[in-house]
């Protein structure tokens, strides 16, 4: 082992101002959140009073609501067509491929202006406009590549020889699906869940473009707020979202590796 | 009979994808051409007046197109330029602090934005944490205006764009041979030189892949100039979604895109011709 030359030193302390750099907006969010004094920095106690302020509001929790349905809901729709798409294809070859996997991954190419733009643009012609609908697909068809990507890698590794075994001792192919399909490839399935989870709880950009009046997510409910009001209980709704992502990261990072997920 | 199989399992997500997607799209584009009327919605037509109104209009072709394209440009280059050294240390970690590290680099990406600019008003604000550490270091003495403000738009910008360069460079960092550079080493290169013959060179590929996804992020962003920007930053996926939203002009709103799509194509088509030339270049060198 010998000791870091400069040139390495130098780097170290880059990196680690960047880190300071990339960290310091969130561990800020988490103090006030916790400091009784509101916004005096440094905090001078702890406190879960603006936590429980942020949680008891009417408002809030009903964003919450509409955050958790939307997410669950577009996870599962986002999860089931990956599913059936990565399926074919990673087992069948036919023609047009490349085409089909560009067309998946299209979503991931557009700017989220002009996708959420091109979709509001598409439910006012359709007579409906910004709603529940547009907004529900709109967040599914935009974590579905994520989903793809995540349960190729899981299905690639999938050793094809359990099915046939199961098929050859008489199951059917339903059967073969439940017993051996889904639990091998099930951390595959939990992580790309969890992931389309956090990043449709999270989305700002989608949601302000397709979100009717009365059914707001959190985060647009979050940014009105911050743009009238600005005081601790604010921070506790920023870092509940916080902790809640923290949480899906790790569960992402152990089960499929959160760097080869977030890559485009 | 195979592939019978193949086209039942893609239907869904096919279908889905089709007509949530490039229906709308293609839609955009027919809406671009339509006629917009005062009180009334948007009346079908066949006419160019959303485009002349933008691409005739000095004021909008330098307040926000170019405008639009300065910025990108500017906080693009500011992203490399505190990745790459990012990337680099990151990939001669091993374990636990790289993965450590590689997390912290990817939270802001998963968190969503509306969450962290809580936290950078907190910096932000007259009285915040960056102006007192700045008068503190006596960089300035007066507070500085950082929220509603295009140094606030930058800020942030630059904050979202350097997590997507440091992934790309360091998918193509660890991809690169390590013996290249002590090859380079032993016949007496210092580090300089071994980073700018083979290092640069070769990662040229992951950069242009990093600057691809940051510059067309920049270029389109409309959340972060909606929340912390000022008046005058009239970055164009801004005025797309005013014009929109508010305004309820669609037409406007969409011939702004198709303008935007194909600003962003030719610029990307020009980074990709200088990309390629540098990448042939260097390969000629070596022979």
């Amino acid at each position: 082992m010998r000791m870091p030359d400069m040139g390495t030193l130098a780097l170290r302390v880059f990196t680690y101002i960047a880190m300071a750099f990339l960290f310091f907006p969130i561990l800020i969010t988490l103090l006030v959140s916790v400091n009784p004094r509101e916004f005096i920095l440094p905090p001078s106690g702890f406190t879960l009073e603006w936590f429980k302020a942020a949680w008891t509001s009417d408002t809030f929790v009903r964003a919450m609501g509409v955050s958790l349905s939307l997410g669950l809901v577009a996870s599962i729709i986002a999860n089931t067509l990956a599913f059936l798409a990565v399926l074919a294809m990673v087992r069948y070859d036919f023609k047009g491929k490349a085409f089909i996997n560009l067309l998946i991954m299209s979503p991931l190419l557009i700017p989220t202006t002009i996708f959420s733009l091109a979709l509001y643009v598409f439910f006012a012609r359709l007579g409906f406009g910004a709603g529940i609908p547009a907004l529900i697909i709109g967040h599914s068809i935009h974590v579905l590549p994520f989903a793809v990507r995540i349960l190729t890698a899981s299905m690639q590794n999938f050793d094809t020889s359990l099915e046939e075994a199961a098929r050859n001792v008489g199951a059917g192919p339903l059967r073969t699906m439940m017993s051996i399909t889904l639990p091998v490839i099930k951390t595959g399935l939990i992580s790309s869940f969890v992931l389309c989870f956090v990043l449709s709880w999270n989305d700002f950009p989608i949601s302000v473009f397709l979100a009717p009046p009365g059914w707001t997510p959190l985060p647009v409910e979050l940014f009105s707020y911050i743009k009238f009001q600005y005081d601790a209980v604010g921070a506790a709704l920023a870092s509940s979202l916080i902790i809640i992502s923290g949480v899906a990261m790790v569960v992402i990072d152990r089960m499929a590796g959160l760097r080869r997920v977030m890559q485009r | 009979m195979k592939s019978r199989g193949a086209v039942t399992l893609l239907a869904p997500a096919v279908i889905a994808l089709t007509i949530f997607v490039v229906l709308p799209l293609l839609w955009v584009v027919r809406t671009s051409f339509n006629q917009t009327v005062d009180g009334a919605y948007m009346v079908s037509a066949f006419t160019f007046e959303n485009y002349t109104r933008f691409l005739g209009s000095s004021w909008y072709l330098i307040n926000t197109l170019w405008f639009s394209i300065r910025i990108a440009v500017i906080t693009t280059l500011i992203s490399v330029l505190l990745g790459y050294p990012v990337a680099l240390y990151i990939a001669q970690t091993r374990g636990l602090q790289r993965s450590v590290l590689v997390t912290m680099v990817l939270s802001p990406l998963l968190i969503g934005l509306v969450t962290l600019v809580y936290g950078w008003i907190v910096i932000f604000r007259g009285g915040g944490l960056l102006n007192s550490l700045m008068i503190a270091l006596r960089v300035y003495d007066e507070p500085v205006r950082y929220m509603w403000d295009l140094k606030g738009v930058i800020i942030l910008l630059v904050y979202i764009g350097m997590p997507y360069i440091v992934l790309s460079l360091l998918d193509s960092i660890e991809r690169l041979n390590p013996s290249f550079v002590e090859a380079a080493r032993n016949v007496g290169a210092n580090r300089w030189k071994a980073f700018w013959s083979i290092t640069f060179p070769l990662t040229l590929p992951g950069l242009y892949a990093g600057l691809v996804i940051v510059f067309t992020l920049n270029f389109s962003a409309f959340a972060v100039p909606l929340m912390v920007g000022a008046n005058d930053t009239q970055m164009i996926g801004l005025v797309i979604y005013r014009e929109a939203l508010l305004n309820n002009d669609l037409p406007f709103a969409s011939s702004l895109s198709v303008i935007m799509i194909a600003a962003n194509a030719t610029i990307l088509t020009g980074m990709a011709f200088v990309f390629g030339k540098l990448i042939l270049n260097r390969l000629e060198v070596k022979r």
